[in-house]
């Protein structure tokens, strides 16, 4: 029972969109399943559309009447902030830091989980508690050594110095996840590879890497939606207003004693975008990811 | 086989274990030659996340805790060395204690709120149904979005001249107009629906996940036996999920301690306290950066460090053990209940 | 094991030489020499919009214009995140030549650690006229000018014309007792009498501090950024004028949740939307209340009166309060860093700073370029004041001054009394 469980997660991870699902089709459900959908849906949903029919109005008519439709539709927020060249850089930045801490937290994350998940080594639960340990500490705080840090190294107002320290934040999650996953390949397949000849370092660059494409898929989506929205780095580390990344943009649009709500909320709407085109471009990996994990 | 166990084996120190013809575990004494080509490996694998993490994660840390022995307003190297009274008058504080309090009912309620509801939307959607993977997305998009925007949203409709206010008014259901954030009594329910409400999606996916890997055979048996759609639920899913809700749940508790940035927007630098809803993080944000007493600040963050790590021992300790054993020695026969 | 030990090792050392690298850190200041003599000046400020932000920005191409070897590179921080930003600075030696500072307590932090430039003898002598004695005096620190004053930005009570006609309130209030009558007439219209924005706290704060000033006599006001004296019993008489004032209840309902200046429901909002008719603020409300209006314009019935006289305290009458934007140079500026302030500090500039900030400008001959109806009541009343206080909070510095802050929200939620306020001074005073 144990082997063949074992061999069907493997299996799961390897196709491309899970074996489970094909054979009987794909069906209409009852519509008590959809009703239940639905009300999940709309109570997500709402706030978020909250937020985007928001940015339609102005700021008189928020104060006037918070719950109400906009009257007159004022598409001026919206065009404003698509025509600001501020948001497109912002809007670039971000994708660089993000892609970046992606691949840096991904690439380091599978080494060390796979070093964790399938080397015999004493210092094996030390290492592991000592990357979960890193989700305990609140970034506030490590803020103003990390900066002299980053200065050090010479990284200030870089987008660089935004993300290494991103890139080790992120770590702690990746690795959780990624251990139990990379551990459930089973050990089947790394004695067939040894028999061929393959060295550990030789399984790890040509089986499992294919094979924990899933779980990477997942610890690379969580890692993008962190970069993505990380605000108090970057307004830490950024003093050059062409580097801002798109949470800072914000500050276009709250003055000196004031907040444009409307265009705040605009804005806000815009750049949750990318994130969640991200999201839905990669979603059924996720689950396929998440899948290895949860075994434990 | 025999040969390729021989090779790993030999490789492999003390506390691998080596199947025997008869199919159960024989711990071997392997001889304690270093292998210095699986350190090299090891070095080189985990190297560059360690020191990246190290220098970036832990260094912090421990200036934090280093800071927290002294009273410093923020500006030029801290002068002012006084031990422990930080962490004395941390914990005679009224205000903290407080907030340590509501860290634990806001990690309670999320379990007791989240979870149900999420193994149960989990149950419905698992179905191979039209428009799941649409489904998921829309549930999953609040997770997707910073809390920031979050916080501002939700601070627009929760405000005492806010939407929902203004909703209640118009539908005639003036009488139900509340002060959702500043009232005590009920601010707390508040921040437990916007923390669900952000969170659901994450636990409704996990949940899912965890169930994909139960196989079908188990229900179709089930069904032959004569079991209903709940009944299987009950005595199949629940058990067979044990694991996932154990991780979800540690993921849960560990972000609950953390809770900053959606009560800090939300209910802004003061009320927080007023309303009930302060956490340790918003406590050491108001009496640490904005009062510039830097050195008390980061007391108060090496304290929210510790109580976190405690919990997290605690719970790998009691709770994880059982699925983690296998995790940590490489041996998932003996983490699993079979 | 060893390879445990050999981890342990591992991290001890990245750990300790990062230390290292860090206690090391150059002095390199913001400002550069460049070859041929060129020199850079960073500065911050907060204008992060409209046309405060193209006010610097003309000023320091006008001031490169007159001196082409120095540029001044400007970056804009929003308000909130000055604060943590510059104080991360100040300690990487990362710091920008010229900065925003308000004075009290929190410049006297940053000049106690040596980072600040002494500029007493460093501003001209016509700028010292001109601007006059006190708006200097928020910039001094044991006798010597750290900074420069750019606005002055006074309090008082802002309000609704209009909605007072509506009220049938005949004329300001001039005392407490009178300005509770008018609340109760606005009350009776169904009218929100005064906006308050308690979730900042600083502008519930604001009321107990006018309280104070008040109450207590001007050798206590003025000496509190150097030598606080709480015994004063005019603490625990303004927090029980305060307390007795709020069980009118004047405010806005809901005003916990109501946040001063950020957008659309705030309290300035209220008013600019007139659904309240007063608010105690600051010179700089003219401007965020035009931009909170419906056709985003300056409210045309804005008024200003200043705050009410109390009977029995020990403050003089036509006291107030207030505070000072202004500039800083770093210690390690150079010397354009003066020559800089000193020329936007100029009659010409100044009037361009109150055109673009709708708000009143240090230099007094400038004073004419203010056009608003609602700011020369305030001007007046300025110029007339025996003394003029800097915001309590910002004398008391940030440790003191948030803890005052909390406690007067913390008594306005009904969840604190007058001397739970007052305590709560000594046990901040413990912990910074």
């Amino acid at each position: 029972m144990t082997d063949t469980l074992k061999t069907s997660v493997a299996i799961q991870a390897i196709g491309p969109r899970g074996r489970r699902r094909s054979p009987s089709g794909v069906r209409w459900g009852s519509p008590g399943v959809y009703l239940v959908a639905l009300i999940l849906i709309t109570v997500c949903i709402t706030p978020i559309l909250y937020i985007i029919i928001g940015g339609f109005r102005t700021n008189s008519q928020i104060t006037t009447d918070p719950s109400g439709w906009p009257a007159p539709w004022e598409i001026g927020n919206y065009t404003d902030v698509l025509g600001s060249s501020e948001f497109w850089t912002a809007m670039v930045n971000s994708t660089i830091a993000a892609v970046g801490t992606t691949l840096g937290a991904v690439i380091l994350g599978v080494m060390a989980s796979y070093v964790i998940a399938r080397y015999e080594f004493g210092g094996k639960a030390i290492m592991y508690s000592f990357f979960a340990a890193g989700l305990m500490f609140p970034i506030t705080v490590a803020i103003t050594p990390l900066y002299l840090l980053i200065r050090n190294l010479g990284l200030v107002n870089s987008l660089g110095g935004i993300i290494l320290p991103q890139i080790a934040f992120a770590l702690p999650t990746t690795i959780i996840i990624l251990v139990p996953f990379l551990r459930a390949i089973p050990k089947e397949l790394e004695e067939a590879a040894s028999i061929d000849g393959a060295s550990r370092l030789g399984f790890f660059w040509r089986m499992v890497i294919p094979l924990s494409l899933p779980g990477v898929i997942t610890v690379g989506i969580l890692a993008f939606i962190g970069s993505w929205n990380g605000y108090m780095l970057p307004l830490f580390i950024l003093n050059d207003a062409s580097l801002f990344t798109l949470p800072l943009g914000v500050q276009n649009f709250s003055s000196q004693y004031s907040v444009d709500t409307a265009r705040v909320l605009a804005y806000t709407s815009l750049s949750m975008l990318p994130a969640l085109i991200f999201f839905s471009m990669f979603e059924r990996r996720i689950v396929g990811g998440l899948t290895g994990a949860v075994k434990g | 086989m025999t040969e390729s166990q021989a090779l790993m084996s030999s490789t492999a120190p003390a506390r691998s274990n080596r199947v025997g013809t008869d199919g159960a575990s024989v711990p071997t004494r392997a001889p304690r030659r270093p292998d210095w080509r699986k350190r090299g490996e090891i070095a080189l694998l985990a190297g560059p996340a360690l020191l990246i993490f190290v220098g970036f994660v832990i260094f912090p840390v421990m200036m934090a805790a280093f800071y927290g022995f002294f009273k410093w307003n923020g500006y030029g190297w801290p002068t002012e060395f006084v031990g422990l009274d930080n962490y004395a008058l941390m914990l005679q504080d009224d205000t903290f204690r407080a907030a340590v309090g509501h860290n634990f009912t806001i990690v309670v309620l999320s379990l007791l709120m989240q979870g149900p509801i999420a193994i149960l939307f989990a149950l419905l959607l698992n179905q191979k149904i039209r428009g799941r993977s649409v489904i998921r997305v829309l549930i999953f998009a609040p997770y997707v979005i910073a809390e920031v925007v979050v916080g501002t949203g939700w601070s627009l409709m929760l405000q005492d001249a806010g939407a929902l206010n203004s909703l209640l008014e118009k539908v005639g259901l003036g009488a139900l107009q509340n002060s959702w954030i500043a009232d005590p009594a009920i601010a707390m329910w508040s921040l437990m629906i916007i923390i669900t409400w952000k969170y659901i999606g994450f636990a409704v996916i996990l949940m899912l996940a965890g169930m994909q890997s139960i196989p079908e055979e188990l229900y179709e048996a089930a069904a032959i036996d004569g079991a209903g759609f709940w009944k299987s639920q009950w005595s199949i899913t629940l058990p067979l999920l044990g694991p996932t809700i154990r991780i979800w749940a540690f993921l849960s508790i560990i972000g609950s301690l953390q809770l900053f940035d959606l009560v800090n927007i939300i209910w802004g630098q003061y009320i927080a306290a007023t309303a009930g809803t302060s956490t340790m993080a918003t406590y050491m944000y108001q009496n640490g950066h904005l009062a510039g007493s830097y050195g008390y600040g980061n007391a108060v963050a090496v304290m929210l460090f510790l109580i976190s790590l405690v919990v997290a021992l605690v719970y790998q300790r009691f709770v994880l053990r059982r699925d983690t054993e296998g995790a940590l020695t490489g041996d998932s026969r003996k983490g699993r209940r079979r | 094991m060893k390879m445990r030990k050999a981890l342990a090792a591992g991290a001890a050392v990245v750990a300790l030489g990062s230390l290292v690298l860090a206690g090391c850190s150059g002095t390199s200041g913001g400002g550069g020499e460049g070859e041929g003599g060129e020199t850079t000046l960073t500065m911050w400020h907060n204008s992060t919009t409209g046309d405060g932000k193209q006010y610097w920005e003309d000023a320091a191409a006008a001031f490169n214009e007159a001196n082409p070897e120095v540029t001044v590179k400007v970056t804009s921080i929003q308000n909130e995140d000055m604060d943590g930003k510059l104080q991360t600075a100040v300690n990487s030696g990362d710091m920008p030549d010229i900065f925003m500072a308000r004075g009290g307590g929190k410049l006297a932090d940053i000049v106690a650690a040596g980072k600040v430039k002494d500029l007493t003898d460093l501003i001209d002598d016509d700028v010292k006229t001109a601007l006059g004695e006190a708006p200097f005096s928020a910039f001094t620190v044991d006798g010597k000018i750290y900074g420069v004053p750019s606005a002055v930005l006074p309090g008082g009570i802002f309000y609704s014309k209009d909605l007072f006609e509506q009220a049938g309130i005949a004329s300001e209030p001039t005392t407490v007792a009178e300005l509770e009558d008018a609340v109760d007439k606005l009350k009776t219209a169904g009218i929100a009498p005064i906006a308050l924005g308690a979730k900042d706290a600083w502008p519930a704060a604001h009321w107990y501090y006018f309280f104070a000033v008040r109450a207590c006599g001007q050798d206590v006001i003025e000496n509190l950024a150097t030598s606080p004296d709480f015994t004063d019993k005019c603490w625990l008489d303004a927090a029980d004028n305060l307390n007795e004032f709020a069980e009118t209840e004047p405010f806005n309902e809901g005003f916990l949740t109501t946040t001063a200046q950020q957008g659309a429901n705030s309290s300035a909002g209220l008013v600019a939307n007139h659904k309240a008719a007063m608010e105690l603020m600051g010179a700089w409300d003219v401007g965020v209340i035009a931009g909170l209006t419906p056709d985003e314009q300056p409210l045309p019935d804005l008024g200003w009166f200043p705050f009410p006289e109390v009977d029995g305290g020990d403050g003089e009458a036509g006291a107030m309060m207030g505070g000072v934007d202004g500039y800083s140079c770093s210690t390690d500026s150079p010397a354009s860093c003066e020559e800089f302030l000193n020329f936007v500090s100029s009659k010409e500039w100044q009037e361009g700073y109150a055109t673009a900030f709708q708000t009143i400008p240090a230099n007094q001959d400038a004073t004419g370029a203010v056009t608003d109806p609602s700011l020369k009541p305030l001007m007046e009343a300025y110029s007339k004041a025996p003394y003029v206080s800097l915001w309590l909070d910002t004398a008391l510095g940030q440790n003191v001054g948030n803890a005052l802050n909390t406690g007067v929200v913390e008594m306005l939620a009904g969840q604190g009394d007058p001397q739970k306020l007052v305590d709560s001074i000594a046990n901040a005073a413990a912990r910074g």
